[in-house]
């Protein structure tokens, strides 16, 4: 049984009330992920949208192999790349030397301390968008609590040993930047 | 012996909003804790909903299989 209650099995369309299910379970979840990681409102109603609109319509595609979290985080990877791939060629975008991160020391014990106002979304945007955009997808995708770093791997395409590497150097990236932020 | 309040009504003011962010002043222990907390504040818009609901009801309907049509009176 899948985290839905929705059975995996192959059949040509979602029954309406399947999908408005899916759609409540998971759609905050694939919206976080687009508005964090491209940084954009509109693009993330967009991205959401779009992503749910192919579920319903490729639905008969979702073999059950995985579970609906990891098929639908994957289509939502695949339309923000597209979505930046496009954005890119149209704006010239630096990302930070990542050897700065290396060397960087977080000012204190407590670098995540924030006031719990909009600001707070604000700061985390501002140190997200200043990440490489590999640190940021990883970021995004262990913060979920139902994706194993096994799963984390696969929609990254590489190992879970190479996961656990790179987030040790994006945790760090991140801290120094959101105190920056401040 | 009870003592009674001399703050003026702009001092009183200054106290109740330095309160309020002190209660407002969160910490977290992880990135990780960081971004749960921002997912858990971060409404999906409802007009994503309407779109595609409104997007679903003009996608052509499926071809009906060899016994849908068999089965029609």
């Amino acid at each position: 049984m899948s985290e839905t209650g929705i059975e995996p099995r192959p059949q040509l369309v979602l029954e309406p009330a399947e999908f408005a299910e899916l759609y409540q379970t998971h759609s905050r979840a694939v919206y976080y992920l687009a508005l964090r990681y491209l940084g954009d409102p509109q693009k993330a109603e967009d991205v959401t949208h779009d992503v749910f609109l192919k579920v319903y319509r490729k639905f008969s595609e979702f073999r059950g192999d995985s579970s609906w979290r990891t098929w639908l985080y994957r289509i939502t990877i695949n339309h923000c790349h597209n979505v930046r791939q496009s954005w890119h060629s149209r704006n010239l975008v630096t990302n930070a030397d990542e050897a700065v991160w290396d060397n960087a020391v977080a000012q204190s014990d407590s670098p995540f301390r924030a006031l719990e106002t909009k600001e707070l979304g604000q700061r985390i945007q501002t140190a997200l968008d200043g990440l490489a955009e590999e640190y940021r997808l990883l970021l995004l995708l262990v913060a979920d609590e139902e994706l194993s770093y096994a799963e984390v791997a696969v929609l990254t395409e590489q190992s879970a040993d190479a996961v656990r590497g790179k987030l040790h150097r994006a945790r760090k990236a991140f801290a120094v930047l959101f105190q920056q932020s401040a | 012996m009870k003592h009674e309040s001399k703050l003026t009504s702009q001092e009183q003011e200054q106290l109740a909003e330095i309160k309020s962010q002190q209660a407002s002043v969160r910490e977290f222990a992880s990135v990780e804790e960081v971004l749960r907390h921002d997912t858990g504040q971060t409404a999906v818009p409802p007009a994503i909903a309407e779109r595609l609901a409104k997007s679903i009801q003009s996608l052509p309907r499926p071809p009906q299989t060899w016994w849908q049509r068999w089965l029609k009176p």
